[in-house]
């Protein structure tokens, strides 16, 4: 699966928890959730957990320290993936 | 230092399920899920417990101006149907929640701060004016000389032309309500 697939699926997965529709037309690598999408920080394991099921991967604490942006969520689904 | 954060029950009603699988194990330590578990009305403890960790968490992050995820590192404990400490690594945050039909808003501070906290709970369109509105209340520094800056972590401070006024201060939205609170530079 390429970044750009990665991107695209995850896209998905964030849409029902976004609150600012101009900065999700925008998604790009560098969007943060909480900042830029303003999802609201109780959805964000929801966002977790879709991620583990779309993936069919398990993401420990550590990595979820990290999942506040595109980015970093991208990175951590790679390596969970080995890809 | 003072972190804040309000849960709009209803919106979390509709907008979380904390019954989905891995929810509860995902955001709450062993000990936590025992609470929820065991309590006549987990859904109340649920986001008690959240706004306890989440106001924790608006400290730390003013502290160290580092933003990350990790609800289990913040553990909480209740001492009483209002009040309740929060573990943080080395930090001890005590927390006051309050509760009624239509929200949940808790205010944490470090243990040993004794500054006077300032807060209220209104809409989340008009939360800085409010702000404002009680700095001048409390300073006599006009509204309009007033203004918001934040910090690289987006943690509200606020101005009189080049003084900072806030010592702390601590904004939280969720649903239809915003929240904030504050203490004074002394």
């Amino acid at each position: 699966m390429t970044k750009e697939e990665l991107i695209t699926k995850l896209s998905a997965i964030v849409k029902p928890y976004i609150q600012n529709e101009e900065a999700f037309k925008s998604l790009n690598e560098n969007t943060d959730f909480i900042n830029d999408l303003e999802i609201n920080s109780a959805n964000l394991v929801d966002i977790i957990l879709d991620i583990e099921d779309e993936f069919d991967i398990e993401i420990d604490n550590d990595s979820m320290e990290q999942m506040l942006s595109v980015k970093a969520t991208v990175e951590i689904i790679q390596k969970k993936m080995n890809i | 230092m003072v972190g804040n954060d309000l849960v709009d029950l209803q919106f979390a009603k509709s907008e979380s399920n904390w019954q989905r699988k891995g929810f509860l194990e995902k955001q709450f330590t062993i000990k936590e899920q025992q609470l929820i578990l065991h309590a006549t009305n987990s859904f109340n403890v649920v986001w008690r417990l959240w706004s306890m960790k989440e106001a924790a968490y608006k400290i730390v992050t003013q502290q160290h101006e580092k933003r990350f995820f990790a609800p289990h590192k913040f553990e909480c404990s209740f001492i009483s149907e209002a009040e309740g400490i929060v573990f943080f690594e080395k930090n001890k945050f005590f927390t006051t929640t309050f509760f009624n039909s239509f929200y949940c808003h808790t205010i944490a501070q470090k243990t040993n701060d004794k500054l006077a906290v300032f807060s209220s709970v209104g809409m989340p369109e008009t939360i800085d004016f409010e702000i404002k509105k009680r700095l001048q209340e409390l300073t006599g520094v006009l509204v309009e000389q007033i203004s918001q800056r934040k910090s690289s972590v987006g943690a509200p401070l606020y101005y009189q032309k080049e003084k900072i006024v806030t010592n702390s201060c601590s904004i939280s939205h969720h649903g239809n309500y915003g929240a904030f609170a504050f203490t004074l530079q002394k």
